[in-house]
Protein backbone atom coordinates (compact mmCIF):
# COMPACT_ATOMS: atom_id res chain seq x y z
CA UNK A 1 0.00 0.00 0.00
CA UNK A 2 1.45 3.29 -1.05
CA UNK A 3 2.01 5.41 1.86
CA UNK A 4 -0.01 8.58 2.70
CA UNK A 5 2.05 12.03 2.60
CA UNK A 6 0.48 15.06 3.45
CA UNK A 7 2.35 18.33 3.89
CA UNK A 8 1.37 20.36 7.21
CA UNK A 9 0.11 23.62 5.98
CA UNK A 10 -2.19 24.66 8.91
CA UNK A 11 -1.53 27.85 11.15
CA UNK A 12 -2.58 25.86 14.10
CA UNK A 13 0.29 25.22 16.65
CA UNK A 14 -1.41 23.23 19.13
CA UNK A 15 -3.49 20.37 19.43
CA UNK A 16 -7.11 20.23 17.59
CA UNK A 17 -8.95 20.04 20.86
CA UNK A 18 -7.85 23.29 21.89
CA UNK A 19 -9.56 24.68 19.41
CA UNK A 20 -12.77 23.02 20.95
CA UNK A 21 -12.36 24.94 24.56
CA UNK A 22 -12.99 28.60 25.81
CA UNK A 23 -9.58 29.74 26.71
CA UNK A 24 -9.06 33.41 28.16
CA UNK A 25 -5.36 34.35 28.59
CA UNK A 26 -5.07 36.81 31.02
CA UNK A 27 -1.13 37.69 30.47
CA UNK A 28 -1.12 38.69 26.96
CA UNK A 29 1.93 41.94 26.44
CA UNK A 30 1.33 44.16 23.32
CA UNK A 31 4.63 46.81 22.94
CA UNK A 32 3.60 50.32 21.28
CA UNK A 33 6.48 51.78 19.07
CA UNK A 34 7.84 54.53 21.64
CA UNK A 35 6.73 57.06 19.13
CA UNK A 36 3.08 56.13 18.45
CA UNK A 37 2.24 56.14 22.69
CA UNK A 38 4.20 59.58 23.15
CA UNK A 39 2.11 60.76 20.41
CA UNK A 40 -0.57 60.19 23.41
CA UNK A 41 1.10 62.17 26.63
CA UNK A 42 -1.11 64.81 27.41
CA UNK A 43 1.13 67.17 29.28
CA UNK A 44 3.43 69.42 27.04
CA UNK A 45 6.01 69.57 29.41
CA UNK A 46 6.42 65.52 30.25
CA UNK A 47 6.24 65.30 26.61
CA UNK A 48 9.21 67.99 25.97
CA UNK A 49 11.52 65.65 28.48
CA UNK A 50 9.95 62.65 27.30
CA UNK A 51 10.85 63.16 23.49
CA UNK A 52 14.81 64.93 24.05
CA UNK A 53 17.50 62.57 23.88
CA UNK A 54 16.93 61.21 27.05
CA UNK A 55 14.19 58.72 25.84
CA UNK A 56 10.94 57.64 27.25
CA UNK A 57 12.13 55.13 29.32
CA UNK A 58 15.16 56.19 31.90
CA UNK A 59 16.02 53.13 33.98
CA UNK A 60 18.61 53.81 36.98
CA UNK A 61 20.90 51.24 36.53
CA UNK A 62 20.37 47.87 36.40
CA UNK A 63 21.49 44.55 35.81
CA UNK A 64 19.48 41.97 33.17
CA UNK A 65 18.93 38.37 33.11
CA UNK A 66 19.11 38.50 28.96
CA UNK A 67 22.55 36.84 28.97
CA UNK A 68 20.40 33.77 29.27
CA UNK A 69 18.46 34.00 26.49
CA UNK A 70 19.26 32.81 22.94
CA UNK A 71 18.78 35.66 21.37
CA UNK A 72 19.64 38.36 24.59
CA UNK A 73 16.70 40.98 24.75
CA UNK A 74 14.99 39.71 21.75
CA UNK A 75 13.53 37.18 24.52
CA UNK A 76 11.02 39.56 24.39
CA UNK A 77 10.60 39.20 21.02
CA UNK A 78 10.25 36.00 20.49
CA UNK A 79 6.96 35.72 18.84
CA UNK A 80 6.87 39.54 17.40
CA UNK A 81 5.58 42.88 18.43
CA UNK A 82 1.89 43.88 18.94
CA UNK A 83 0.80 47.13 18.07
CA UNK A 84 -2.73 47.10 17.07
CA UNK A 85 -5.96 44.31 17.40
CA UNK A 86 -5.25 42.59 14.40
CA UNK A 87 -1.91 41.77 15.56
CA UNK A 88 -3.29 40.28 18.66
CA UNK A 89 -6.10 38.58 16.63
CA UNK A 90 -3.66 36.94 14.47
CA UNK A 91 -1.66 35.83 17.16
CA UNK A 92 -4.45 34.35 19.01
CA UNK A 93 -5.72 32.50 16.19
CA UNK A 94 -2.77 30.03 16.07
CA UNK A 95 -2.78 28.81 19.15
CA UNK A 96 -6.06 28.54 20.70
CA UNK A 97 -7.15 31.71 22.88
CA UNK A 98 -10.44 33.21 22.51
CA UNK A 99 -9.82 36.02 25.00
CA UNK A 100 -6.68 37.66 25.71
CA UNK A 101 -6.31 39.82 28.38
CA UNK A 102 -3.96 42.21 26.56
CA UNK A 103 -1.86 44.81 28.52
CA UNK A 104 0.77 47.98 27.72
CA UNK A 105 3.53 45.46 29.18
CA UNK A 106 5.93 48.50 29.87
CA UNK A 107 7.29 46.70 32.61
CA UNK A 108 10.56 48.47 33.32
CA UNK A 109 8.23 51.31 34.23
CA UNK A 110 7.25 51.08 37.68
CA UNK A 111 11.57 50.94 38.07
CA UNK A 112 12.67 54.36 36.17
CA UNK A 113 13.18 57.18 38.17
CA UNK A 114 11.17 60.52 37.57
CA UNK A 115 7.69 60.29 38.85
CA UNK A 116 6.20 62.89 36.97
CA UNK A 117 7.55 61.44 33.11
CA UNK A 118 6.58 57.62 34.89
CA UNK A 119 2.84 59.18 35.34
CA UNK A 120 3.01 60.71 31.59
CA UNK A 121 3.68 57.24 29.98
CA UNK A 122 1.23 55.79 32.25
CA UNK A 123 -1.63 57.99 30.80
CA UNK A 124 -0.36 57.89 27.10
CA UNK A 125 -0.11 54.11 27.54
CA UNK A 126 -3.93 53.53 29.10
CA UNK A 127 -4.84 56.31 26.14
CA UNK A 128 -3.26 53.92 23.66
CA UNK A 129 -4.49 51.13 24.80
CA UNK A 130 -7.92 52.99 24.67
CA UNK A 131 -7.54 53.58 21.35
CA UNK A 132 -6.51 50.74 19.77
CA UNK A 133 -7.67 47.96 22.07
CA UNK A 134 -10.22 48.56 23.84
CA UNK A 135 -12.29 50.08 21.54
CA UNK A 136 -11.48 47.95 18.79
CA UNK A 137 -13.12 45.07 21.03
CA UNK A 138 -10.13 43.72 23.04
CA UNK A 139 -10.29 43.11 26.50
CA UNK A 140 -7.76 45.37 28.44
CA UNK A 141 -6.25 45.63 31.65
CA UNK A 142 -5.37 49.58 31.92
CA UNK A 143 -2.17 50.67 33.84
CA UNK A 144 -2.22 51.34 37.59
CA UNK A 145 0.82 53.35 38.67
CA UNK A 146 2.16 52.04 41.94
CA UNK A 147 4.38 54.96 42.80
CA UNK A 148 1.82 57.11 42.77
CA UNK A 149 -1.61 56.02 44.29
CA UNK A 150 -3.28 59.59 44.14
CA UNK A 151 -2.71 59.37 40.28
CA UNK A 152 -3.42 55.51 40.31
CA UNK A 153 -7.14 56.38 41.63
CA UNK A 154 -7.37 58.91 39.08
CA UNK A 155 -6.45 56.83 36.32
CA UNK A 156 -8.78 54.08 38.03
CA UNK A 157 -11.55 56.70 37.71
CA UNK A 158 -10.74 58.06 34.26
CA UNK A 159 -10.64 54.62 32.54
CA UNK A 160 -12.60 52.11 34.53
CA UNK A 161 -16.23 52.53 33.01
CA UNK A 162 -14.59 52.26 29.52
CA UNK A 163 -15.79 49.60 27.12
CA UNK A 164 -13.48 46.45 27.41
CA UNK A 165 -11.59 47.93 30.26
CA UNK A 166 -11.39 44.48 32.53
CA UNK A 167 -8.35 45.05 35.21
CA UNK A 168 -6.13 46.65 36.31
CA UNK A 169 -2.30 46.35 36.11
CA UNK A 170 0.49 46.89 37.93
CA UNK A 171 3.47 45.61 39.21
CA UNK A 172 4.94 43.30 42.19
CA UNK A 173 8.48 43.52 43.27
CA UNK A 174 11.15 44.89 45.95
CA UNK A 175 9.75 47.85 47.04
CA UNK A 176 6.83 48.97 49.21
CA UNK A 177 4.24 45.64 49.13
CA UNK A 178 1.00 45.70 48.44
CA UNK A 179 -0.17 45.35 51.83
CA UNK A 180 1.20 49.00 53.26
CA UNK A 181 -2.06 50.71 53.92
CA UNK A 182 -1.07 53.89 51.34
CA UNK A 183 -2.81 51.96 48.93
CA UNK A 184 -6.18 51.58 50.24
CA UNK A 185 -7.61 54.19 48.22
CA UNK A 186 -6.56 52.11 44.99
CA UNK A 187 -8.06 48.99 46.68
CA UNK A 188 -11.40 51.02 47.54
CA UNK A 189 -11.20 51.99 43.63
CA UNK A 190 -10.89 48.51 42.54
CA UNK A 191 -13.63 47.74 44.42
CA UNK A 192 -15.83 50.34 43.53
CA UNK A 193 -15.04 49.14 40.18
CA UNK A 194 -15.43 45.47 40.03
CA UNK A 195 -11.79 45.66 39.02
CA UNK A 196 -9.23 42.77 39.89
CA UNK A 197 -5.64 44.29 40.54
CA UNK A 198 -3.19 42.45 37.94
CA UNK A 199 0.33 42.49 39.42
CA UNK A 200 2.92 41.58 37.15
CA UNK A 201 6.81 41.01 37.56
CA UNK A 202 8.37 44.09 37.44
CA UNK A 203 11.55 43.89 35.01
CA UNK A 204 14.33 41.73 37.09
CA UNK A 205 15.23 44.66 39.19
CA UNK A 206 16.58 42.63 42.88
CA UNK A 207 19.70 41.64 40.70
CA UNK A 208 21.54 44.82 42.36
CA UNK A 209 21.69 47.26 45.89
CA UNK A 210 20.95 43.91 47.76
CA UNK A 211 23.92 41.32 48.76
CA UNK A 212 21.69 38.48 47.47
CA UNK A 213 20.72 39.92 44.12
CA UNK A 214 23.80 41.06 43.53
CA UNK A 215 25.60 37.53 43.20
CA UNK A 216 22.74 36.51 40.60
CA UNK A 217 23.96 35.64 37.90
CA UNK A 218 21.66 33.71 35.80
CA UNK A 219 18.15 34.12 34.43
CA UNK A 220 17.32 30.94 36.05
CA UNK A 221 18.08 32.75 39.45
CA UNK A 222 16.46 36.04 38.40
CA UNK A 223 13.33 35.70 36.45
CA UNK A 224 12.80 31.92 37.97
CA UNK A 225 12.93 32.68 41.52
CA UNK A 226 13.60 36.29 42.15
CA UNK A 227 9.97 37.12 40.77
CA UNK A 228 7.79 34.33 43.15
CA UNK A 229 9.80 35.06 46.17
CA UNK A 230 8.44 38.80 46.03
CA UNK A 231 4.88 37.33 45.12
CA UNK A 232 5.09 35.52 47.74
CA UNK A 233 5.39 38.19 50.43
CA UNK A 234 3.51 40.50 48.69
CA UNK A 235 0.59 38.13 48.86
CA UNK A 236 1.63 36.89 52.68
CA UNK A 237 1.91 41.04 53.36
CA UNK A 238 -1.48 42.14 52.04
CA UNK A 239 -3.06 38.86 53.75
CA UNK A 240 -1.67 39.44 57.10
CA UNK A 241 -2.43 43.17 56.96
CA UNK A 242 -5.88 42.44 56.60
CA UNK A 243 -6.17 43.56 52.95
CA UNK A 244 -9.15 41.46 52.65
CA UNK A 245 -10.95 41.42 55.88
CA UNK A 246 -11.06 45.31 54.41
CA UNK A 247 -11.71 45.00 51.21
CA UNK A 248 -13.16 41.15 51.10
CA UNK A 249 -14.23 41.81 47.50
CA UNK A 250 -10.78 43.07 45.87
CA UNK A 251 -9.34 40.37 43.83
CA UNK A 252 -5.65 40.25 43.27
CA UNK A 253 -4.48 38.02 40.30
CA UNK A 254 -0.23 37.20 40.32
CA UNK A 255 1.47 37.36 36.74
CA UNK A 256 4.50 35.46 36.47
CA UNK A 257 5.01 35.32 40.01
CA UNK A 258 4.84 31.30 39.61
CA UNK A 259 2.03 29.09 41.21
CA UNK A 260 3.47 25.69 42.56
CA UNK A 261 4.21 27.83 45.69
CA UNK A 262 0.78 27.77 46.87
CA UNK A 263 0.82 24.79 49.08
CA UNK A 264 3.58 26.00 51.06
CA UNK A 265 2.28 29.28 51.75
CA UNK A 266 -1.20 27.63 52.60
CA UNK A 267 0.28 25.53 55.19
CA UNK A 268 3.13 27.48 56.54
CA UNK A 269 1.02 30.78 56.98
CA UNK A 270 -2.07 29.28 59.34
CA UNK A 271 0.71 27.47 60.96
CA UNK A 272 2.61 30.36 62.07
CA UNK A 273 -0.72 32.40 62.13
CA UNK A 274 -2.74 29.74 64.78
CA UNK A 275 0.68 29.18 66.94
CA UNK A 276 1.08 33.16 67.58
CA UNK A 277 -1.53 35.34 66.16
CA UNK A 278 -0.93 38.35 68.66
CA UNK A 279 0.57 40.61 67.31
CA UNK A 280 -2.44 40.92 64.27
CA UNK A 281 -4.23 43.41 66.62
CA UNK A 282 -1.31 46.19 66.02
CA UNK A 283 -0.78 46.21 62.48
CA UNK A 284 -2.20 49.33 61.51
CA UNK A 285 -5.80 48.38 59.77
CA UNK A 286 -6.75 46.35 63.00
CA UNK A 287 -5.77 49.05 65.18
CA UNK A 288 -8.63 50.97 63.27
CA UNK A 289 -11.03 48.60 63.07
CA UNK A 290 -10.18 47.37 66.91
CA UNK A 291 -10.12 43.66 65.84
CA UNK A 292 -7.56 41.59 67.92
CA UNK A 293 -7.29 38.59 64.90
CA UNK A 294 -8.20 38.14 61.40
CA UNK A 295 -11.42 37.17 60.35
CA UNK A 296 -10.40 33.72 58.83
CA UNK A 297 -7.51 31.34 58.71
CA UNK A 298 -5.01 32.88 56.03
CA UNK A 299 -5.14 30.46 53.99
CA UNK A 300 -8.94 31.30 53.00
CA UNK A 301 -8.13 34.40 51.96
CA UNK A 302 -5.53 32.77 49.32
CA UNK A 303 -8.14 30.70 47.83
CA UNK A 304 -10.77 33.18 47.28
CA UNK A 305 -9.22 36.74 47.30
CA UNK A 306 -5.81 35.60 45.43
CA UNK A 307 -5.47 33.94 41.68
CA UNK A 308 -2.07 33.07 40.34
CA UNK A 309 -1.33 32.87 36.02
CA UNK A 310 0.06 29.87 35.20
CA UNK A 311 2.65 30.80 32.64
CA UNK A 312 5.35 28.96 32.62
CA UNK A 313 3.43 25.79 33.61
CA UNK A 314 6.32 23.74 34.54
CA UNK A 315 3.88 20.64 34.62
CA UNK A 316 5.70 17.63 36.38
CA UNK A 317 5.80 15.02 33.40
CA UNK A 318 4.58 11.77 35.73
CA UNK A 319 0.71 12.26 35.45
CA UNK A 320 -0.63 11.54 38.97
CA UNK A 321 2.08 14.23 40.47
CA UNK A 322 1.10 16.53 38.76
CA UNK A 323 -2.62 15.80 39.82
CA UNK A 324 -1.73 16.07 42.99
CA UNK A 325 0.26 19.08 42.87
CA UNK A 326 -2.52 20.75 41.07
CA UNK A 327 -5.13 19.36 44.19
CA UNK A 328 -2.63 20.96 46.55
CA UNK A 329 -2.04 24.29 44.99
CA UNK A 330 -6.15 24.54 44.75
CA UNK A 331 -6.16 24.94 41.09
CA UNK A 332 -9.36 24.51 40.37
CA UNK A 333 -9.91 28.28 42.69
CA UNK A 334 -6.94 30.26 41.90
CA UNK A 335 -4.96 29.07 38.62
CA UNK A 336 -5.92 30.84 35.56
CA UNK A 337 -4.18 29.92 32.59
CA UNK A 338 -1.73 32.86 31.14
CA UNK A 339 0.43 32.86 27.15
CA UNK A 340 2.82 35.71 27.92
CA UNK A 341 2.82 36.23 24.05
CA UNK A 342 5.28 37.47 22.84
CA UNK A 343 8.15 36.59 25.52
CA UNK A 344 10.33 33.93 26.02
CA UNK A 345 8.75 32.01 28.01
CA UNK A 346 5.58 31.97 26.18
CA UNK A 347 3.12 29.08 27.59
CA UNK A 348 0.63 27.72 24.07
CA UNK A 349 -2.17 25.90 25.99
CA UNK A 350 -0.52 22.28 25.39
CA UNK A 351 -0.37 20.88 28.99
CA UNK A 352 -3.48 20.35 29.00
CA UNK A 353 -4.13 18.49 26.03
CA UNK A 354 -0.88 16.44 26.75
CA UNK A 355 -1.30 15.76 29.82
CA UNK A 356 -3.47 13.09 31.92
CA UNK A 357 -3.17 15.42 35.19
CA UNK A 358 -6.76 17.50 34.05
CA UNK A 359 -10.32 16.85 34.60
CA UNK A 360 -12.61 18.60 32.88
CA UNK A 361 -13.75 20.43 35.38
CA UNK A 362 -10.21 21.48 36.54
CA UNK A 363 -9.02 22.17 32.83
CA UNK A 364 -12.28 25.03 32.21
CA UNK A 365 -11.28 26.60 35.53
CA UNK A 366 -7.65 27.00 34.71
CA UNK A 367 -8.49 27.54 30.93
CA UNK A 368 -11.50 30.24 31.54
CA UNK A 369 -13.80 29.77 35.00
CA UNK A 370 -11.47 31.20 37.00
CA UNK A 371 -11.53 34.40 34.39
CA UNK A 372 -14.69 34.46 33.96
CA UNK A 373 -15.48 34.57 37.79
CA UNK A 374 -13.31 38.01 38.35
CA UNK A 375 -13.63 40.08 34.75
CA UNK A 376 -16.56 41.61 33.79
CA UNK A 377 -16.39 39.68 30.15
CA UNK B 1 21.77 3.37 -5.76
CA UNK B 2 19.03 4.34 -3.51
CA UNK B 3 16.39 1.42 -2.30
CA UNK B 4 13.07 3.78 -2.64
CA UNK B 5 11.36 0.63 -1.45
CA UNK B 6 12.40 1.44 1.97
CA UNK B 7 11.61 5.22 1.73
CA UNK B 8 8.61 8.21 1.50
CA UNK B 9 8.71 10.83 -1.37
CA UNK B 10 7.83 13.36 0.82
CA UNK B 11 8.79 17.02 -1.62
CA UNK B 12 10.97 17.24 -5.01
CA UNK B 13 13.88 19.35 -4.96
CA UNK B 14 12.62 23.16 -4.84
CA UNK B 15 9.72 22.84 -2.94
CA UNK B 16 11.88 23.15 0.12
CA UNK B 17 13.83 26.75 0.24
CA UNK B 18 17.48 26.52 1.28
CA UNK B 19 17.85 27.91 4.74
CA UNK B 20 14.14 26.54 5.56
CA UNK B 21 11.96 23.79 6.35
CA UNK B 22 8.60 22.23 5.94
CA UNK B 23 6.07 20.08 7.79
CA UNK B 24 4.82 16.43 6.29
CA UNK B 25 2.80 14.09 7.71
CA UNK B 26 3.67 10.37 6.58
CA UNK B 27 1.37 8.02 7.38
CA UNK B 28 0.55 9.78 10.71
CA UNK B 29 3.87 10.96 12.27
CA UNK B 30 4.83 14.30 11.52
CA UNK B 31 8.43 15.14 10.22
CA UNK B 32 10.16 17.92 9.47
CA UNK B 33 12.74 18.42 7.01
CA UNK B 34 15.02 21.11 6.39
CA UNK B 35 17.44 22.33 3.74
CA UNK B 36 20.54 23.75 4.61
CA UNK B 37 22.02 24.13 1.00
CA UNK B 38 24.16 21.02 1.23
CA UNK B 39 22.06 18.73 2.81
CA UNK B 40 18.19 17.44 3.38
CA UNK B 41 17.54 16.62 7.14
CA UNK B 42 14.58 14.77 8.69
CA UNK B 43 13.66 15.20 12.10
CA UNK B 44 10.33 14.68 14.49
CA UNK B 45 8.21 18.08 13.72
CA UNK B 46 7.14 18.31 17.42
CA UNK B 47 10.00 19.84 20.06
CA UNK B 48 9.94 17.57 23.04
CA UNK B 49 9.83 20.44 25.64
CA UNK B 50 6.07 21.46 24.71
CA UNK B 51 5.19 19.96 21.12
CA UNK B 52 5.99 23.29 19.15
CA UNK B 53 6.03 22.70 15.40
CA UNK B 54 9.79 22.72 14.96
CA UNK B 55 8.56 23.33 10.76
CA UNK B 56 7.14 26.53 12.04
CA UNK B 57 10.73 27.29 12.91
CA UNK B 58 11.97 30.45 10.92
CA UNK B 59 8.65 32.14 10.15
CA UNK B 60 8.18 35.56 9.93
CA UNK B 61 7.13 36.92 13.28
CA UNK B 62 4.33 39.52 13.75
CA UNK B 63 6.05 42.90 12.67
CA UNK B 64 8.96 41.14 12.20
CA UNK B 65 10.24 45.06 10.92
CA UNK B 66 9.86 46.19 14.57
CA UNK B 67 12.12 43.11 15.90
CA UNK B 68 15.38 42.73 15.63
CA UNK B 69 15.55 38.71 14.57
CA UNK B 70 12.71 39.37 12.50
CA UNK B 71 12.08 35.02 12.56
CA UNK B 72 10.98 32.66 15.31
CA UNK B 73 13.69 30.46 16.20
CA UNK B 74 15.24 28.59 12.67
CA UNK B 75 17.89 26.91 11.13
CA UNK B 76 21.33 27.32 11.76
CA UNK B 77 22.91 25.70 8.22
CA UNK B 78 26.47 25.69 9.67
CA UNK B 79 25.86 24.01 12.75
CA UNK B 80 23.31 22.09 11.52
CA UNK B 81 20.43 22.71 13.98
CA UNK B 82 17.26 23.98 14.31
CA UNK B 83 15.94 26.32 17.02
CA UNK B 84 11.89 26.41 17.98
CA UNK B 85 9.77 28.86 17.25
CA UNK B 86 8.30 28.67 21.04
CA UNK B 87 11.35 28.78 23.51
CA UNK B 88 14.15 28.03 21.24
CA UNK B 89 15.36 24.83 22.17
CA UNK B 90 18.43 23.69 20.15
CA UNK B 91 17.98 20.74 18.06
CA UNK B 92 21.04 18.79 16.18
CA UNK B 93 19.44 18.02 12.68
CA UNK B 94 21.79 14.75 12.53
CA UNK B 95 21.63 13.17 16.17
CA UNK B 96 18.14 14.58 17.42
CA UNK B 97 19.94 16.07 20.81
CA UNK B 98 19.31 19.07 22.60
CA UNK B 99 22.14 19.48 24.05
CA UNK B 100 21.56 20.95 27.37
CA UNK B 101 18.92 18.54 28.65
CA UNK B 102 20.32 15.62 27.15
CA UNK B 103 17.45 15.01 25.45
CA UNK B 104 16.73 13.53 21.85
CA UNK B 105 14.07 13.35 19.42
CA UNK B 106 13.76 10.97 16.56
CA UNK B 107 15.72 11.84 12.97
CA UNK B 108 15.44 9.77 9.72
CA UNK B 109 17.34 9.46 6.97
CA UNK B 110 16.58 11.74 4.10
CA UNK B 111 18.10 11.60 0.58
CA UNK B 112 17.41 12.65 -2.87
CA UNK B 113 17.10 10.74 -5.43
CA UNK B 114 16.03 11.59 -9.10
CA UNK B 115 15.28 15.34 -7.77
CA UNK B 116 12.70 13.57 -5.38
CA UNK B 117 12.97 14.27 -1.38
CA UNK B 118 12.80 10.70 -0.15
CA UNK B 119 12.17 10.14 4.07
CA UNK B 120 12.78 6.63 5.62
CA UNK B 121 9.96 6.06 8.24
Amino acid sequence: MEPSVRRLESDAEVPDEAFEDEIIDLDFHVNPLEDELLEYVEDDRAYDKLTTEFGATPVMGKWDAAYGIKEGQEGLFTQGRAKYAEDVQEACESIAVDEPIVNAGINNLNHQHHPVLKNAVAQAANDYMLDHFADEGIYTSMMVPKWDPDYAVEEIERMADENNIVGAYSWFDPKVPWGNEQFDPVFEALVEHDLPLLLHGSLAYWPQHSYIGDDMLTWTEVLGFDWPIHAMVNVVNMIMRGVFDKYPDLDVVIQEGGHWWVPFLRYRMDEFYEMHPEDIQITPRKMDSGERYLERAPSEYLRDNIYLCTQPFALPRNAREAESLLDLSMADDMFIYSSDWPHQTLDPPTWFYTSRAFDDHTKEQILSGNAKEILDI
Amino acid sequence: MVDRDNFTKVAEVGDIPEGEGEGFDVDGIEVAVFNTGDDYYAINNRCSHQRAPLCKAGDEKINAEDTWTGERGGLNAEACTVSCPWHLWEWDLETGEHEASGQRIGTFDCVVDDDDILVRI
